[in-house]
């Protein structure tokens, strides 16, 4: 990897993390477990469709990491991680299948298996199936937010010419 | 094609979440709760009779979430956590969707059946 790569990678996973920490700040209107806009995704989508598979994976793993410890919420980790985890490897299968005119849609699928990753974690964690529940709640409110993100990465795509 | 079929299936996922999600808020007619840290139940309370009262639950990892009943409703009052959902979430009302604490593994939820 060379410096200009390296670089190119840093500078997005401290985007993402700025991403991170301003929507923090944003007060949540739903206050339901797990809910969140997640607008740093829109580096990750978008990163999933310029980089490599490995590149994209050290700039969510920075975020994640990174993330936790700027939330002061560490214990939260286990669950990001596992949705995350879920969504990238399913997005970067969808990368091969998938035009960049429907960077959308691959978005909304990883925020859908970001949700499924989160509940199965939480499922094992707190060793109760009933949290399942929230899975329906998660996917809709998942994949609108996963739409609002693809869209912000499809245009962010369109301009950012290489 | 194959990006038609997959587009048709996201979009059935979504519908039919959307229906079970209404489903899920209706809100419960059983009064048992229930208070379950890591699988294991702490306390059970029958909120037509039980006085109000405050609970604090201490967790694995050294912090706590204070439970108050009264009126015959169950909240999750304070935690020490910086998300705050539980709090949030105010009193326990729908069957399905109980309050959790994710950092410290705690549930409070409507117990299955009639005591």
């Amino acid at each position: 990897m060379n410096i200009r790569r390296l670089t190119e990678l840093a500078l997005l996973s401290s985007v993402a993390l700025i991403i991170f920490v301003i929507e923090l700040r944003i007060p949540n209107p739903f206050p339901i477990p797990g809910v969140k806009l997640g607008l740093a995704n829109i580096v990750t989508v978008y990163a999933v469709f310029r980089y490599r598979p490995a590149e994209t994976a050290m700039i969510v793993t920075v975020r994640l990491l990174l993330g936790a410890m700027f939330s002061g919420n560490p214990s939260a980790l286990l669950y990001s991680a596992a949705g995350a985890v879920c969504s990238l490897l399913g997005m970067l299968a969808l990368r091969h299948i998938l035009p960049e005119k429907q960077l959308w849609l691959c978005s909304v699928i990883g925020a859908m298996l970001h949700n499924i990753g989160q509940i199965t974690a939480a499922v094992i964690l707190m060793r109760s199936p009933g949290v399942i529940a929230y899975l329906p709640l998660l996917l809709v409110t998942g994949s609108l937010a996963g739409a609002f993100t693809g869209l912000c990465a499809q245009l962010l795509l369109n301009r950012i010419k290489r | 094609m194959r990006n038609r079929k997959l587009l048709i299936a996201v979009a059935l996922i979504f519908l039919v979440s959307v229906c079970l999600s209404v489903c899920i808020l209706r809100h419960s007619d059983r009064r048992t709760v229930e208070i379950v840290q890591d699988g294991a139940v702490l306390y059970t309370f029958d909120l037509n009779r039980a006085e109000d009262q405050e609970i604090r639950v201490p967790a694995a990892d050294g912090g706590n979430n204070l439970i108050v009943i009264s009126g015959g409703t169950i909240c999750i009052a304070e935690a020490d956590c910086p998300d705050q959902t539980c709090v949030k979430m105010g009193e326990l009302k729908s069957d399905y969707l109980p309050i959790v604490c994710l950092p410290h593994k705690l549930i409070v939820r409507f117990a299955e059946g009639e005591a």
